[in-house]
């Protein structure tokens, strides 16, 4: 399945399949899409249910399924559709058992099904307008932009917003840096790699400074609590931050599959996109905004989870190829199912203790890169 | 999936496996904790005449006191209070107590007002025979659990804002669990007042009373005893200053003003460097500030003394700290990390330790 594209974000070899994915290898893409699509619907789902029935505080399937009998005949009776409704099941045994299922499980469960969704969204989309393979929030300083911000509001104690402010300076830090980065490593409209890099070094350090000067400000628990962000983690979810996450979230990875078109075309080469009547510039502003958008919604409760943005675009289009109308839900599809995995593992690997998840994507992302690395520079002299 | 993608899972697995090792590895190593022989009471040791002249480490481990319990008063349920941070929390039940705070002073007070046996987990800190027993719910030492403490099931929260992550705790809330956040604020001079909102919230206000009174007691009777063997000229009071250090990567802190050390020190009839400079709370410190400052005696945490590799390592790591009379001297005294600023109703016990290990560090040994 390597074959399908040798290079990634290259859809100037296959201009035509980018402008029109139903060409004339009619057959093969719909099979192939389909398939990928059930086989990560399908894993997402398994993923989901063992998640709900896995942690500290044991709760049997069986319950599992009653609970989730039981909040099904709620809804449907208060729908006033009592028909509907199945067998309770079995009733749970340990006192806190709906608590845990309901209050610390699900919105956790929801919690890494969105953020994996966005900041795999956010990847693809990035690595589209920036014309390059190696944006990625993590990589490039977005993501330490929106820590500035955050650890700004822990430090200070801002509360201008009520509870959105900490999201809210995330967003701002994060859209900061990506126009920092991008208005200082495009040249001739496009962005070299090295120069990328080279601003994502410079805007990490200058994001670490400040989050370091932050962290000598602060006081212990202050301190702790900035730590904790930057770990990331998903530990301490509540409904309550899934109602800020959840609009962003699906504001952002939907305007980001009206970009599709524009992207397949952009890839074409600016000027070409241009006379195929893109207005690029608009196009990249707009994809800024959501981009910033999306990691600030990503990284605003659960804190820095690198290379999700990375691999899974990557995996995706060495599967799919490289035209985003798939590419884009594939990714979104893709990262939930990478970071509901990761979080599983991240809460039931160690027993009674919890890995850091920023660790474990990094610990898959990490060795990934490298591969890609290397095979990038076997096939094409690598990335110039 | 070619064989170079293969390779790459292995690689990936192999790396996993060993990352999990270490982790675990950690763990247990936490878990581990000295049994050291108590030292010898004040009363019955002979106190160094010039206690500056002496030249030599000594370690202070507090006599594990039995918990005494206060049993006379009775309960009375629900109790409605206003707790540190405002909140009005009612309590209707206190069959399953769970205390979380960085000290393990809450879990010690709760077992003194006679309720022990409904405490139904501990934190790391609440090493004291009784509670011992008991299983953990904080991960990695500082961390709250929040599906560890549902397992639990308490009826009732006590904690102060010293473990988080704060969501835990907002959590538990939400589940309909009653939390009384308590002053996260520790020293010899508000013990009493912390008695006292830990029984106000379980309802034995009475016992709150009882133990304050018979704590705060003690400590001044404990105060005075120390007073009577330093030195009362304030030229010959030792100089001293609580340094907190972790590993060799040369963190280290000073714990000025507001941090419980400042107390300790004065109740040792030490004088306090860092509030002399006006260190306020828990801060890392340079070391020409520690050159300058020139303590005559470093108090420090067992554990974090081993880090550095004892009393030699922590000269040799830490140059600033030769370069002090304390370093000359080696005249480092340290003492549990769990007990050394726990300020609970066991204070007493751990002020008359360190005493000893200051004014006649040759018993302490």
């Amino acid at each position: 399945m390597s074959m399908v594209a040798s290079e990634p974000v290259d859809a100037t070899r296959t201009p035509a399949r980018a402008v029109r994915p139903a060409g004339p290898r009619k057959h093969r893409i719909p099979v192939l899409a389909t398939g990928v699509f059930a086989g990560m619907t399908l894993a997402l789902v398994a993923l989901a249910v063992v998640s709900a029935g896995s942690g500290q505080l044991v709760i049997p399937p069986d319950q599992v399924a009653g609970a989730f009998a039981r909040a099904w005949n709620d809804a449907v009776s208060a729908a006033g559709l009592g028909a509907l409704s199945v067998p309770d099941g079995a009733a749970m045994t340990h006192v806190n058992g709906e608590a845990t299922l309901w209050l610390i499980r699900m919105p956790r469960l929801i919690m890494a099904v969105l953020v994996g969704a966005t900041l795999a969204t956010a990847g693809v989309v990035m690595q589209g307008v920036f014309r390059n393979p190696l944006a990625e929030p993590g990589v490039i300083g977005i993501s330490s932009g929106a820590a500035v911000g955050a650890s700004a509001a822990i430090v200070f104690g801002l509360t201008f917003a009520g509870p959105l402010t900490l999201p809210l300076l995330a967003f701002v830090g994060g859209l900061a840096a990506t126009v920092i980065v991008y208005s200082s490593a495009r040249a001739d409209g496009r962005t070299e790699v090295v120069t990328l890099v080279l601003t994502g070094i410079a805007v990490n350090a200058v994001g670490g400074a400040a989050i370091a000067l932050f962290t000598y400000l602060g006081s212990t628990q202050e301190r702790e609590q900035i730590v904790f962000w930057q770990l990331g983690s998903l530990n301490g979810t509540r409904w309550q931050d899934l109602a800020i996450v959840a609009p962003l979230a699906l504001v952002g990875v939907v305007a980001c599959f009206f970009f599709a078109g524009s992207l397949d075309l952009l890839a074409l080469g600016e000027r070409q996109a241009e006379h195929l009547g893109v207005r690029v510039e608009r196009l990249r502003v707009a994809a800024i905004v959501v981009i910033a958008l999306l990691t600030c919604a990503a990284v605003a409760f659960v804190g820095i989870i690198g290379f999700v943005g990375l691999v899974v675009p990557h995996l995706m289009r060495m599967i799919l190829g490289p035209a985003h109308r798939l590419l884009l839900p594939a990714c979104a599809l893709g990262g939930s199912v990478l970071l509901l995995a990761a979080d599983l593992v991240a809460r039931t690997a160690v027993p009674g203790s919890e890995l850091p998840i920023g660790m474990l994507t990094a610990l898959i992302g990490g060795p990934f890169f490298f591969w890609l690395l290397r095979r990038t520079r076997r096939r094409s002299g690598g990335w110039g | 999936m070619g064989p170079r993608m293969s390779r790459a899972v292995s690689a990936l697995a192999v790396a996993l496996a060993a990352t999990l090792m270490l982790s675990s590895c950690d763990a247990a190593a936490l878990a581990g904790g000295a049994d050291a022989a108590a030292t010898p009471p004040l009363s019955e040791v002979t106190p160094l005449s010039d206690p500056a002249a002496w030249e030599g480490p000594s370690t202070a481990v507090a006599a594990q006191a039995a918990v005494d319990p206060i049993t006379d008063g009775e309960q009375v349920l629900p109790a409605t209070v206003v707790d540190a941070q405002g909140t009005e929390v009612s309590i209707a039940d206190t069959s399953r107590i769970l205390t979380l705070d960085i000290y393990g002073s809450l879990s010690r007070i709760v077992f003194e007002l006679g309720l022990g046996d409904s405490v139904v987990a501990r934190d790391t800190s609440s090493g004291f025979v009784e509670a011992a027993g008991l299983p953990v719910v904080t991960e990695n030492g500082h961390d709250l659990n929040a599906e560890a403490i549902l397992d639990a099931a308490p009826t009732v929260i006590l904690t102060d804002t010293s473990l988080g992550p704060w969501d835990t705790i907002l959590q538990m809330r939400d589940a309909g669990i009653p939390v009384v956040v308590v002053d996260s604020h520790r020293s010899l001079e508000n013990i009493g007042d912390l008695v006292q909102q830990v029984a106000g919230a379980l309802g034995v206000p009475e016992r709150g009373r009882a133990l304050a009174a018979r704590t705060t007691a003690e400590v001044d009777a404990k105060i005075a005893e120390i007073a009577a063997v330093a030195p009362s000229d304030p030229a010959e009071k030792l100089r001293m200053m609580f340094l907190y250090v972790r590993g060799q990567s040369g963190v280290y802190y000073l714990f000025g003003e507001e941090s419980g050390a400042d107390s300790l020190i004065e109740a040792l009839g030490g004088i306090d460097v860092a509030g002399e400079i006006g260190w306020q709370g828990m801060r890392p410190v340079t070391d020409e500030a520690l050159v300058d400052a020139n303590p005559d005696l470093l108090i420090m945490m067992t554990k974090g003394l081993e880090s550095v590799g004892g009393v030699d390592g922590l000269v040799e790591h830490l140059p600033a700290v030769a370069q002090t009379d304390a370093g000359r001297h080696r005249r480092i005294v340290d003492m549990s990390d769990t007990t050394v600023l726990s300020f609970g109703p066991a204070a007493a016990s751990v002020l008359d330790a360190l005493a000893v290990a200051v004014y006649a560090p040759e018993a302490a040994g």
